[in-house]
């Protein structure tokens, strides 16, 4: 990341922003054109070199997406669904190879068979209607169940808009000060993996020294699995904003973010309409609701690289920077967009906040645990029963959440991926010991994370799981690391040679290679992934010892 | 137990005190070496990055607590934690991380050109590393090497991905050559759009080079893995940002040169002049042996043959036509101890006051400008001021080319968005970056700056405090400025008025504001009182007397600060002394023990006129070429032409040494020692790196020579023993001695105790209080006398890669990179001349013609074009005029009066 580029990238602000220009570009064949990233770059003020490498960074803009029409879903659930084989052969008899690309996690996991076309998603038994996808003639259908054990924070559903927005109304009475007190009295930690205060951050940026500030709402959801960000966007768009906003009250900020993954396209539309909506109806611009507080939203639609998650990545490449991961300090409530204070936050930790100005603090903290407060969204992908979104008061036993909520598995199930690609590996024996909270999963080797769970069935090769997690982390790897960079793909290429040759691995070196990646990455992708192929080798050594030198 | 004020943190159970902005690394670099903790994504000019992790430590916030590794390069060091350095762990993870790194490097250190220099070779034998157990993968080693630059090379085979080099481009340069493409494994370093070096914008600064810490990226003399029998510090010869240059020398020869990163001028920089482009210094176009006129002919002789020729004539003219009838020219390429030598002798041998230097056609206007208003004639900051100043304003210069240090230092500063105000007729690359670009038309200055003047008057911002305390003449000087019509100044100048307003504004509300000019201000005919105006603006916004403020002269040449300070003109002799004072006569006669001239000595330009008239008969010339560098080349060629001796010491058969009596081959910057002082009045040492070229003399010897000859008991040219001749007679010299300039030299003046000074003027003014001039704007003459004919006009101007007459730098590779003068016109005047790209155009002057290709560009305005005049091919100046700045004479190269068509050949003068 350069300094230096977040400066010239911030001249232009945010209504003419460089990474969306490069995605517009991309629009008609799949890349930018280079006369176009040549002039881009030139009214930037950036070198031709920092375009080019931005572009070739992402799936959907570098060179190789040219002429991609159709993307097939290679995420985890989809992948241990054994969908994909089957839906790639139907496409391939009607679209040429080279108008057939890969997406990563559609958000489609409760039913698998994911696939997008022209800015579609599809999944279940659409493969069936193909033709007519082709023809831009079907419907596009998606059903998921919703449920919730406790306190319905997020999935309980709102008024209509106007009268929703009586929070806001009510909170902008209210000094910013208190709305913070409120805020840490909730005790919310961020939703988005690391569990970080909330308050903490927004208090930070507030007093860091600066006339313009951020807040940006991180909705990439990247994790193959993970589809609650996208429930929030799309079901309630609101509580997402009014959270935003609020926040922005409470540091000073006067412009929301919002940086989706292009694998959303639905929640694009929806939160474009949502924000369009709260402009028709003078809920934004200045001095909304005649007080001083003004306020506009951006989107940023994202281009395909599951770094973009994290959130120095995510700062960088709404710069249209590379989205390296940068060293902290400065952190982002320091030092963030464009150089000023930023607040990054997962779309859930924003999303509860208007709950929290309505019913005070202390109410929210009394749900949930002692260290984990509120409630969490789980996300159950296709070999449940009853697959869908669920939310849990902190603390609620998984049991319950899988049986209960979740009907229980179709099929025999040996272990779920719980949190993402980087959370633990939870064997089916292990449930009963866990409940849904930071502290639990942690102590007990694994990590709640994002909350999704990819369930692996019985005759899924542990050996092939741990090489798609390898090759997703080579494949997502920024490079900045070595560590990350370098290991991934050895790590990939041992599981692979073991797979398909007489290589036997040495354990040693695996054992190596998890230590230095895990204390030797920059960040929490190469950092993480050690954790569910340690999972793998502790609760799965039966099944894999025989690839072992 | 330590004291508890003093935060402290425990490396391997030693307490160390932390600084402010410490690091983990920087704690342990200083108290522990550099070595004890092995980085390779670090390095010395560049931010912590983050990306090898090698450097990690383990780190416990209590004694005994919970350890956590981390990167030792970016993690600010917790008062009071307790950090390892060598645990098993660690051992172990920065042994597996260059394990990993060797999966994807060729293992053929042996044949590698950086062997026993590479950092990561370093690296893996410190940790140990004995084998990679890894099965076979995918790997980068087919990599195809990179050759195209005449300098620059590439071979990625050996990148390990530390982005280095992208960040030296971007952080140091601010260039944005490099950067990554692709990702993860992938990864892998491109300049451009994926291009080769040579198709690149690269300006072959060398910065990503010396940053990359194996040969992935190197330089065609491969400097990092020089193995050199010594290494050498100097002082380039090039420009006046004086940056400090490490020589490699092998077997008496010069093999490459790197950029100290203790410099305190360049920190680790340099331009492509000052790293690059020395190999003219033993180009075969060198002059080896003295050469003598005979029957028209330069024919070798003995250097006593040609001394003995030259002090025969000399004594022969001073007898029958008086010392007058002699004139020297110095060279503000030499050291101080050449130039002082060289008015020593004019002065106490020869016996007139008729020496000048080339300092007449930059920056003379700046010397007597700042004088008149200060007292002193020199840049009253430091270029690291830069740091503290919240706004600067750029007048006439275009630092990313003259000055090209500075000018990095100058684009970082506009790239953060920090208020930078350029006031120049060209949108040069720094107005890119500006806040403010006030594009005049040429020769508009006075009236420009007038306008600003104007503007913080009726805006109440002037700093009255400053102004009471520290300076005289306001009231006069404010009622002159407030009577200009400012819709008058902005036609004349053609710039909008409310951006005019704004930039002055921005100038007079800035906490700290700096100001930096170049020969755009000077080489005017209102050279001298566009100096004095900018100084004007400097009083009345109280921008005086403490760091990031000031009035700082980009000055050209290495030395031309110095061959002023050393006497290198007419009415002042060494320390700026007044050399038409009869007092101050007697003090010089005193300190020579001879007789000292108190007659009106001739400037450069009035030389030319009384060689033409036939009152010159000798000429001195030493490291100056007139024909090619002054205005007006067929009035200088018939001056050179008239000359009874013209005597010139040169490296190359310039195309003035072309009309020489006598030539006698001098030696370059890197055969011999002295000192040069750069734009900032620090004097640095020039230290003689390899022995003068068989048949060559150092300047200084010559002249010493020649004294000796000439009966005055000089002895050798020994610099630190002139030095202290030098410290005894130029007050502000007072405490400098060879010895104590040390490395990075001092900044004068300089107090006998050796003391330096870093900022002027900081209580009161050498002359007491600040004066305030006022000066009307007035219309050149050229323009007045031949605009009609010749309606455009032409501003001359400097590209990066060569210097002046380009007589060194054309003598290198420098020239595969640029290889002409092209003239810059605007696409509109270029269409209705029927001009294409490319297309040679005739430009006449009431002077005569010269025909250059045409680069079309809205980088001028419609009606301005600009050229250089590095190429003797062109030879621009027979275009200039010789309409002079009316106080310093300093020739108005940026205004010249023409008329353009499109040609089909040559035209040669
Ligand atoms: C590799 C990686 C991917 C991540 N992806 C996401 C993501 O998709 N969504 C998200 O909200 N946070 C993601 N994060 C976490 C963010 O860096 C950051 O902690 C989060 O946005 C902060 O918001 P929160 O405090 O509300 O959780 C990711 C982190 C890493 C290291
Ligand atoms: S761990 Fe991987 S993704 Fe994270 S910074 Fe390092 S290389 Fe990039
Ligand atoms: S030589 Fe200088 S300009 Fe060229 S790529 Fe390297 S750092 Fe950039
Ligand atoms: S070229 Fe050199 S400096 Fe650049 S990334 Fe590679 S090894 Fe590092
Ligand atoms: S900036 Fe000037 S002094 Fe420095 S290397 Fe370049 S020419 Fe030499
Ligand atoms: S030196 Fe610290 S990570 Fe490279």
């Amino acid at each position: 990341m350069s300094k230096n580029l977040s400066y010239l990238s911030g001249r232009k602000g945010l209504d003419f922003n460089l990474f969306e220009e490069l995605g517009i570009a991309a629009k008609a064949t799949g890349t930018p054109d280079p006369v176009e990233m040549e002039r881009l770059r030139n009214e930037f003020l950036f070198g031709s070199a920092n375009v080019y490498g931005t572009v070739s960074f992402y799936d959907f803009l570098k060179k190789e997406n040219e002429g991609k029409e159709l993307f097939v879903c290679n995420g985890s659930a989809c992948l241990t669904a054994g969908t994909q084989s089957s839906l790639k052969d139907k496409i391939s008899s009607l679209l040429p190879a080279e108008k057939v690309g890969e997406m990563c996690c559609l958000g489609r996991c409760h039913e698998n068979s994911a696939f997008h076309y022209q800015g579609r998603n599809y999944s279940g038994d659409a493969i069936n209607q193909i033709r007519d996808i082709l023809d831009n003639k079907a419907a596009v259908k998606d059903s998921y169940q919703t449920g919730h054990i406790g306190t319905p924070v997020l999935t309980a559903p709102y008024s209509e808009v106007a009268s929703y927005y009586q929070i806001l109304k009510n909170c902008l009475t209210r000094s910013p000060e208190e709305l913070l007190d409120e805020l840490k009295k909730s005790g919310l930690r961020g939703r988005g993996g690391a569990g970080f205060p909330i308050a903490f951050k927004l208090a930070s940026c507030k007093e860091a020294p600066s006339d313009v500030r951020f807040i940006v709402c991180n909705a990439d959801e990247g994790d193959p699995g993970a589809y609650s960000d996208r429930y929030i966007m799309e079901e309630r768009p609101h509580a997402l904003l009014m959270g935003m906003m609020i926040a922005g009250y409470i540091t000073g900020a006067a412009w929301g973010v919002l940086y989706i993954r292009a694998e959303y396209p639905e929640s694009i539309r929806i939160m474009e309409e949502a924000i369009h909506h709260l402009n028709d109806t003078g809920l934004l611009g200045q001095n909304i609701l005649g007080s001083s507080f003004s306020f506009r939203f951006k989107i940023i639609k994202a281009q395909g690289a599951y770094i973009c998650g994290e959130e120095t990545a995510l700062l960088s490449s709404i710069e249209g920077q590379r989205p390296e991961v940068r060293v902290r300090p400065p952190y982002p409530t320091q030092q963030g967009l464009f150089n000023k204070p930023t607040v990054v936050n997962n779309v859930e930790t924003l999303a509860c906040i208007p709950y929290i100005m309505q019913y005070g603090g202390d109410n929210y903290a009394n749900i949930g645990t002692e260290k984990s407060k509120g409630t969490k969204l789980i996300s159950l992908d296709g070999h449940f029963r009853k697959p869908g979104i669920y939310e849990v008061d902190m603390g609620t036993p998984l049991s319950e959440v899988i049986y209960g909520l979740g009907g229980g598995f179709k099929s025999n199930i040996k272990a779920m991926h719980i949190g993402g690609p980087l959370g633990g590996l939870v064997p089916v024996h292990k449930i009963k010991d866990l409940t849904v909270d930071f502290e639990s999963f942690a102590q007990n080797g694994f990590l709640l994370g994002h909350a999704s769970v990819v369930c692996i069935p019985e005759e899924f090769p542990m050996m092939e799981y741990i090489r798609h997690l390898f090759q997703f982390t080579a494949h997502e790897s920024c490079g900045k690391c070595f560590p990350c960079r370098l290991g991934s793909t050895r790590g990939f290429e041992m599981f692979d040679k073991a797979l398909n040759d007489s290589y036997r691995i040495d354990r040693n070196l695996l054992m190596d290679l998890l230590e230095t990646m895990e204390i030797g990455s920059l960040c929490a992708l190469g950092g993480g992934l050690p954790l569910p192929i340690k999972n793998a080798l502790t609760y799965f050594e039966d099944e894999i010892k025989a690839y072992f030198q | 137990m330590t004291d508890n004020k003093i935060p402290v943190a425990y490396i391997n159970d030693k307490p160390y005190a932390i600084e402010q902005g410490d690091t983990i690394l920087k704690l342990i670099k200083r108290n522990l070496g550099k070595n004890l903790v092995p980085t390779l994504c670090d390095a010395p000019n560049l931010e912590p990055f983050g990306s090898c992790r090698v450097c990690s430590v383990d780190v416990a916030l209590t004694k005994g607590g919970q350890v956590k590794t981390q990167a030792s390069c970016h993690t600010p060091v917790m008062p009071g934690s307790y950090i390892y350095t060598d645990t098993e762990r660690i051992k172990k993870l920065r042994k597996n991380i260059i394990e990993l790194v060797l999966t994807d490097h060729p293992l053929d250190c042996l044949t590698c050109e950086v062997n026993n220099n590479c950092e990561l070779q370093t690296v893996a034998a410190q940790v140990g590393i004995r084998k990679v157990r890894y099965p076979e993968g995918k790997t980068h080693l087919d990599r195809q090497k990179d050759l195209s630059h005449p300098y620059m090379t590439m071979d990625l085979s050996k990148c390990i991905n530390c982005y280095r080099c992208v960040r030296a481009c971007d952080e140091v340069q601010g260039e944005f050559v490099l950067s990554m493409s692709g990702r993860g494994f992938d990864s892998r370093i491109i300049k451009g759009n994926d291009v080769s070096f040579f198709e690149s914008d690269c300006v072959s600064c060398g910065a990503c080079a010396q940053a990359c810490p194996t040969s992935a990226i190197s330089d065609v003399f491969e400097s990092k893995s020089v193995v050199a029998d010594k290494k050498v510090r100097t002082v380039c010869t090039y420009c006046g940002v004086g940056c400090n240059l490490e020589v490699a020398v092998v077997n008496n020869e010069v093999k490459s040169i790197q950029a100290p990163y203790d410099a305190a001028v360049n920190q680790g920089h340099t331009c492509l002049k000052g790293r690059f482009a020395f190999s003219f210094y033993n180009h075969p176009d060198r002059i080896r042996t003295p050469l003598i006129r005979k029957n028209g002919e330069l024919t070798p002789a003995s250097w006593d043959e040609a001394y003995s020729f030259i002090a025969e004539k000399l004594t022969a003219i001073k007898k029958e036509y008086g010392p007058d009838a002699i004139a020297g020219i110095s060279s503000a390429r030499c050291t101080n101890e050449e130039n002082y030598l060289m008015q020593k002798f004019i002065r106490a041998v020869i016996g007139t006051n008729n020496i000048d230097c080339c300092a007449r056609v930059c920056h003379s206007p700046t010397a007597l400008g700042m004088q008149r208003t200060f007292g002193t004639g020199a840049a009253t900051n430091s270029i690291e001021d830069i740091k503290h100043t919240d706004c600067i304003l750029v007048i006439g210069a275009n630092p990313t080319d003259g000055h090209p240090v500075t000018g990095a230092k100058l684009k970082q500063f506009a790239m953060k968005g920090k208020t930078t105000i350029v006031v120049d007729p060209r949108r040069i690359e720094l107005a890119k970056y500006a806040t403010y670009h006030l594009q005049l038309r040429p020769g508009t200055n006075v009236a420009l700056l007038n306008m600003m003047l104007y503007y913080i008057m009726t805006e109440g911002l002037e700093d009255k405090d400053f102004i009471s305390r520290r300076t005289e003449g306001y009231e006069s000087f404010k009622s002159h400025v407030l009577s200009q019509n400012i819709d008058e100044l902005e036609e004349i100048t053609g710039v909008p008025k409310e951006l005019v307003k704004k930039a002055a504004i921005a100038y007079a509300t800035a906490p700290n504001a700096m100001s930096f000019h170049g020969l755009g201000v000077t080489e005017h005919s209102q050279g001298t009182f566009t100096v004095m105006l900018i100084a004007d603006l400097a009083m009345i916004t109280g921008n005086i007397g403490r760091p990031g403020v000031g009035v700082n002269p980009l000055r050209g040449q290495n030395n031309v600060q110095g061959a002023a300070d050393m006497g290198c003109q007419p009415h002042q002799g060494a320390g700026y002394l007044n050399a038409y004072d009869p007092e101050i006569n007697r003090q010089y006669e005193a300190f020579y023990g001879t007789k000292i001239p108190l007659g009106k000595g001739y400037k450069i330009p009035e030389m030319f006129e009384a060689s033409i008239n036939g009152k010159l008969k000798a000429l001195w010339l030493m490291g100056e070429d007139v024909v090619q560098t002054d205005p007006n080349t067929q009035k200088v060629i018939k001056a050179m032409e008239n000359l009874d001796l013209l005597v010139v010491q040169e490296l190359f058969l310039t195309e003035t040494a072309k009309y020489a009596t006598v030539i006698l081959p001098g030696a370059s910057f890197l055969e011999k020692s002295g000192t040069y002082t750069n734009g900032e009045r620090r004097i640095q040492k020039v230290q003689k790196v390899v022995e003068p070229l068989p048949g060559t003399r150092p300047d200084g010897q010559i002249i010493c020579d020649i004294m000796n000859v000439m009966g005055f008991n000089q002895g050798d040219y020994e610099p630190g023993k002139i030095l202290q001749e030098i410290a005894q007679i130029v007050p502000f010299f007072a405490g400098v001695t060879w010895e104590n300039l040390g490395t990075n030299g001092k900044q004068w003046p300089v107090k006998p105790d050796g003391t330096d000074t870093k900022i002027l003027h900081t209580e009161t003014f050498k002359i007491g209080k600040g004066k305030f001039h006022h000066f009307d704007f007035e219309e050149s003459k050229e323009l007045v006398q031949h605009a009609k004919e010749y309606p455009y006009i032409i501003t001359t101007n400097r590209e990066l890669e060569h210097y002046n007459a380009g007589t060194m730098t054309r003598r290198t590779r420098n020239v595969q990179i640029l290889k002409e003068d092209v003239l810059l016109i605007h696409p509109e005047d270029a269409a209705r001349h029927f001009i294409q790209d490319g297309d040679m155009v005739c430009v006449e002057s009431p002077r005569g013609k010269v025909d250059i290709k045409a680069r079309l560009t809205d980088e001028v305005k419609p009606g301005v074009l600009s050229s250089t005049f590095h190429f003797p091919e062109v030879m621009l100046n027979m275009i200039t005029s010789d309409v002079h700045d009316s106080e310093a004479m300093c020739p108005e190269y940026k205004v010249v009066a023409v008329n353009i068509r499109k040609s089909k050949g040559k035209y040669k003068g």
